[in-house]
């Protein structure tokens, strides 16, 4: 085992100029506008839904939708102030207000309906391109969250974990009401939560052994 | 799941604040020391190295009051500091020189204490800690190589008492006193040569006695 004046000395050895970060409130900044323009895209690429302007006068649905966004942007915003260690965790409840509201108007939409069994066996639901959509959607969105907050994965990781998860999760399903006819949320919520537990509970496993965390 | 961080923050108000400790009463040197720490991170970041040894020499003193409040073994304390400081140094670039370093620099130290605190609970729940009586009586033969009633030990003086005398007078000098060839010359009179043939059949004779009780089942 090394000693620490040694250890102080190799931590010395490698103490190269490091950029400081931004403002978490700047860094979520930066990653909703990195949402808008994927969100702008898919727009673009596939055609905002044919009666949007109706839907959005059902006090449901724009609640709905209203209320995904806001707990989007407040799960990043919340994301990024906990990946820093001297901020509180009261920021991990930021986003749930606008998450109850957002459960309370979901329905089931595809999380029933993406695969169906019927007279001729297990078939692909009529919700498979709804599928293609949330992972266009989603993986960007995630991949870059998770480049910007990895350094939390030495502090705290699993709540940095799940609050990104919750982010990337209520933008894509903002972006998919936005543009498709079913409501998706819950299966995106269920894929989303789903994969930030399976790479925290990973992280935990075999993070020390792969990234030689601390 | 967490930790509770703000007990043990407010007992470092040493380094909490550095506006804050320095407006306490007979808080002045460690109001100038928080100042310095956060001066000396800030210079760090920028690749000073000076300002970074500096920084690490004055932090491990009291990274090792807090971890010392966990662990007993001078061990584990040291080892607590050196997983603080190697997750410092990795996350060092989130320091905001504009913030108080106390809270940033407990919150790790917290984080890293506990982690080890549960890989120890871990460790634990799963190792038995062996004490002097496990290793003196355990029954593993390397315990009992020098026990005279070992099983192996008796059997192996009876085949020798089977031998007949010259083999066996050749076994018990070059082998169990392990005299050189010279030395058993010396010592029965013989020479060298009879006493190698003597121990070569020795050995096979041994090995053909000793065999046959485990050949016959």
């Amino acid at each position: 085992m090394t000693r620490t004046p040694e250890l102080i000395d190799i931590l010395v050895e490698c103490a190269t100029p490091v950029r400081r970060l931004r403002p978490p409130l700047v860094r979520a900044g930066l990653w909703l506008a990195f949402a808008g323009l994927i969100l702008a895209l898919v727009a673009i690429g596939h055609g905002v839904r044919t009666d949007l302007a109706a839907r959005l006068h059902e006090p449901t649905f724009a609640a709905s939708i209203a209320a995904a966004l806001a707990t989007g942007i407040l799960a990043a915003m919340a994301a990024f102030a906990i990946s820093l260690p001297d901020r509180s965790r009261w920021w991990l409840l930021l986003p749930l207000p606008a998450l109850a509201v957002w459960i309370a108007t979901i329905g089931y939409g595809c999380f029933v309906d993406w695969v169906s069994i019927g007279p001729d066996g297990i078939r692909l639901g009529e919700e498979l391109p709804c599928l293609a959509l949330l992972v266009l959607t989603g993986v960007p969105l995630a991949i870059a969250l998770a480049a910007m907050l990895r350094h939390a994965a030495l502090l705290r990781g699993g709540a940095v974990a799940m609050m990104g998860g919750l982010a990337v999760a209520a933008i894509t399903a903002t972006a998919l009401s936005l543009v498709h006819d079913h409501d998706a949320s819950v299966m995106i919520l269920v894929w989303n939560l789903g994969t930030a537990a399976l790479i925290t509970g990973a992280g935990c496993l075999f993070g020390r052994r792969i990234f030689r965390w601390p | 799941m967490f930790a509770r961080p703000s007990r043990r923050r407010s007992s470092l108000t040493l380094v909490a604040s550095s506006v804050g400790a320095a407006r306490v009463g007979g808080g002045e040197r460690n109001g100038n020391r928080a100042r310095d720490w956060s001066g000396l991170m800030a210079r760090a970041q920028d690749g000073d190295r000076r300002a970074y040894r500096a920084l690490l020499e004055d932090m491990a003193p009291y990274l090792r009051v807090l971890a010392a409040r966990c662990f007993k073994a001078p061990g584990d304390v040291e080892d607590a500091v050196q997983d603080v400081l190697l997750t410092v140094h990795a996350v060092r670039h989130t320091y905001d020189p504009g913030r108080p370093f106390g809270p940033w620099l407990v919150a790790i130290a917290n984080r890293r204490i506990i982690d080890r605190l549960r890989r120890q609970m871990r460790d634990r729940s799963r190792e038995i800690e062996l004490t002097a009586e496990h290793e003196t009586f355990s029954p593993h033969p390397a315990n009992l190589r020098f026990d005279e009633t070992s099983a192996d030990e008796v059997a192996l003086h009876a085949a020798i008492e089977h031998l007949p005398p010259d083999q066996r007078q050749a076994i018990r000098l070059l082998k169990l006193k392990e005299m050189s060839l010279k030395e058993a010359a010396l010592a029965s009179g013989r020479s060298v040569s009879a006493l190698k043939v003597a121990t070569h059949r020795a050995i096979k004779s041994l090995r053909k006695i000793l065999r046959e009780p485990s050949d016959t089942p």
